[in-house]
């Protein structure tokens, strides 16, 4: 492959960003909505930063830089991918989901054991387990919804129950076996492009339109600018908040069973590294973690960005301890440098100076 | 009395106080004086931690970066401070200096950059993990035995020395609360923009929260050292959940401006007694989790009943 067809790749995701967002803000009356222009300006930024990473990394190490390191980052998303589009949807309700990490373990240690390698098992196994974990999120979305628990307090306790289940129902030790099905979504390729790819461009399409172009999803931003007024405005919030909770449910399950496809096996510890990032691709997305604001398109620009930023620094010859200083000074830059009202101010300025 | 413990702080010591019992009617020794200075010794770290992560919830934030504060702290015990009381009082001032860094940094990017507090401070825990790891690579070192012992120790065989320091905490946490920045926290967090225009500043006293916590996180860093007598890069992990937890069975609402730190404080006690318990029960310690989360909601629905027929009872 020649490196303009890999820059022409590696652009591309920013092209089709910035046309979705200003198709959107058009719709709306551009000028008038500075929030969405601003929110649209934030999510090219993501993916631009990204690109310029992965082009420049060349210079860390040669094996940079390439097709090869750009499979491997979007391959490494595609777990926060799938859960930052639940933590997405709770977080524009004004909520958070921190049982994810829990409910990636459950999925992963059921999947483990109960599929297999068998295919029969797979057809009903996969199913089934979507529907535990999704049932897990409807629970925290009950405690949220009817019994106004604080979502960060009944998503702790019920991550930290869910946890528990998972040690006394390995032992301590999952059991099971790898399912070459589900190993094949990560190995196989269709038209030289692996198949994991190609999903999670279904996934960002299929979550965009979830999000931005439906009436579920345009109704959730009406339920996380202002509940009172969604409510008066004849919006079932209770209901919509449960359905949230039971979507991130079953999104950090796909996730687990995806992790399983992926390691060929299941670990204890095996959802917890992804979290944080859930939350963290959000908010680098540009959402904000009080709601009403938020794309998909940024959480996915955001989960690529951390695994771009975390590939990078991994190749480099420090010790662990300074890589994740650097990691972490990264992560706070992007947060200091992308602030909405940056880009609000930066926008007033262009435009004042137009005038 | 009500109006001095706080609903959640009340409703949180009387479970805690029928657990207690229960244990000690399961296990006489319960309240022997080594007994009563072990559980103070294992569950100080925890409560110190709670009690700096109050300051930070009740301005209607979240501080993780409780879990790197507190990992750089037990590594400088561990590799850098020395035999004696004066390295003893050294390292005190240092990690607690430390801490009060890292939360003004957090108080910076909160209250005058205006990051969001979740994410920003899920960047400096980060950072500090990080710089916990560069200080120590691998588990090691050892703590003095000056701190080791003395701090978990007893005065005169009556009054465990880690029960007098939780004393004293507590003691100063009520005079701050009656101080103009102590009400300012609370006003802040129930209402910004109230709290604005009674002419709080609203930066200052964010700064103001964020700096005491991490001083808290140094402090509870270092009884932690003085715990484990070792280092370890990654002492502080275990701490993050825990301290959430601890908080929210205390009573703090994480809306903002209710609670206080003797809730989460007493909180923190009864995560720990509940481990003890259910060890004492037999029940394998996989389903502590269970126990956990379920008391966690349950201690959180009791407070918002009682609140609620409190305020009935009011009309």
């Amino acid at each position: 492959m020649t490196s303009q067809q890999i820059q022409h790749m590696e652009k591309q995701p920013a092209a089709s960003a910035h046309e979705t967002l200003t198709r959107r803000e058009d719709d709306r009356g551009g000028p008038k909505r500075p929030r969405l222009t601003a929110q649209g300006w934030a999510t090219i930024s993501v993916f631009a930063i990204c690109a310029i990473l992965i082009v420049s990394s060349r210079a860390i190490s040669p094996a940079f830089g390439g097709w090869a390191q750009l499979k491997a980052i979007l391959i490494l998303s595609s777990f926060v991918m799938v859960a930052g589009f639940g933590q997405g949807l709770v977080i524009l309700l004004g909520g958070l989901d921190l049982s994810i990490a829990s409910v990636c373990t459950l999925a992963g240690v059921l999947t483990f054991n109960w599929v297999g390698n068998s295919e029969l098992a797979l057809l009903w196994g996969v199913p089934v387990v979507l529907l535990i974990t999704a049932g897990v999120g409807t629970v925290n979305g009950i405690g949220v919804a009817l019994l106004r628990i604080p979502a960060f307090i009944m998503t702790l306790a019920s991550g930290i129950i869910v946890y528990s289940l998972c040690l006394g129902f390995t032992g301590g030790t999952p059991r099971g076996m790898a399912s070459p099905i589900l190993s094949a979504i990560y190995t196989a390729s269709v038209g030289g492009i692996p198949v994991i790819i190609l999903l999670m461009v279904l996934v960002a399409i299929v979550g965009s339109v979830v999000q931005g172009r439906t009436v579920f999803g345009r109704k959730l931003y009406a339920v996380g600018a202002n509940e009172n007024a969604a409510h008066i405005a004849g919006i079932p919030v209770r209901a919509f908040t449960i359905a949230a909770y039971a979507v991130a449910g079953a999104c950090g399950g796909l996730a687990g069973i995806m992790m399983v496809g992926y390691a060929g096996g299941a670990t204890l510890t095996m959802g917890q590294p992804y979290l944080l990032p859930s939350i963290a691709a959000v908010v680098v997305g540009g959402s904000s973690i009080l709601g009403g604001r938020g794309t998909y398109l940024g959480t996915v620009g955001g989960a690529i960005l951390l695994t771009t930023i975390s590939t990078i620094i991994s190749a480099l010859q420090m010790s662990e301890g300074w890589r994740t200083v650097i990691y972490g000074s990264v992560i706070l830059l992007a947060l200091i440098f992308m602030r909405e009202d940056l880009f609000a101010a930066v926008k007033r300025q262009s435009g004042a100076s137009k005038r | 009395m009500h109006a001095a413990m706080g609903n959640g702080a009340f409703i949180i010591s009387a479970l805690f106080i029928i657990l207690y019992t229960v244990y000690a009617v399961w296990q006489p020794s319960a309240l022997s004086v080594s007994d009563l200075t072990d559980f103070f010794n294992n569950t100080l770290p925890l409560a110190i931690a709670a009690a700096g992560g109050t300051f930070v919830v009740l301005t209607r934030g979240f501080d993780l970066s409780v879990a790197g504060v507190i990992s750089i702290a037990n590594v400088i015990m561990a590799t850098k401070i020395g035999e004696g009381p004066v390295q003893a009082l050294w390292g005190l001032v240092l990690v607690c200096g430390i801490g009060l860094l890292c939360g003004a940094v957090n108080g910076l990017l909160v209250s005058k950059i205006g990051l969001q507090s979740i994410a920003s401070s899920l960047g400096t825990m980060i950072i500090t993990s990080g710089i916990a790891l560069v200080l120590l690579d691998a588990p090691g070192g050892t703590v003095s035995e000056f701190v080791s012992y003395g701090l978990m120790d007893d005065i005169a065989g009556i009054v465990p020395i880690t029960g007098l320091i939780a004393a004293a905490l507590i003691a100063i946490w009520l005079v701050v609360k009656r101080t103009d920045i102590g009400i300012a926290v609370y006003a802040v967090g129930a209402d910004e923009t109230a709290s604005t225009l009674a002419g709080i500043n609203v930066v200052k006293t964010r700064f103001f929260a964020y700096s005491i916590a991490g001083a808290l996180y140094g402090l509870a860093g270092y009884m932690l050292s003085a715990q484990t007598a070792t280092g370890n890069p990654n002492a502080g992990n275990p701490f993050l959940l825990q301290v959430f937890a601890a908080i929210a069975i205390g009573g703090t609402s994480f809306r903002g401006g209710h609670g206080g730190v003797v809730g989460s404080m007493v909180g923190a006690a009864t995560l720990m007694l509940l481990q003890k318990l259910l060890f004492t029960a037999g029940v394998s310690s996989f389903y502590t989790g269970l126990f956990q989360g379920v008391i966690m909601i349950v201690a959180v629905l009791i407070a918002a009943l009682s609140s609620r027929f409190s305020a009935a009872g009011a009309r």
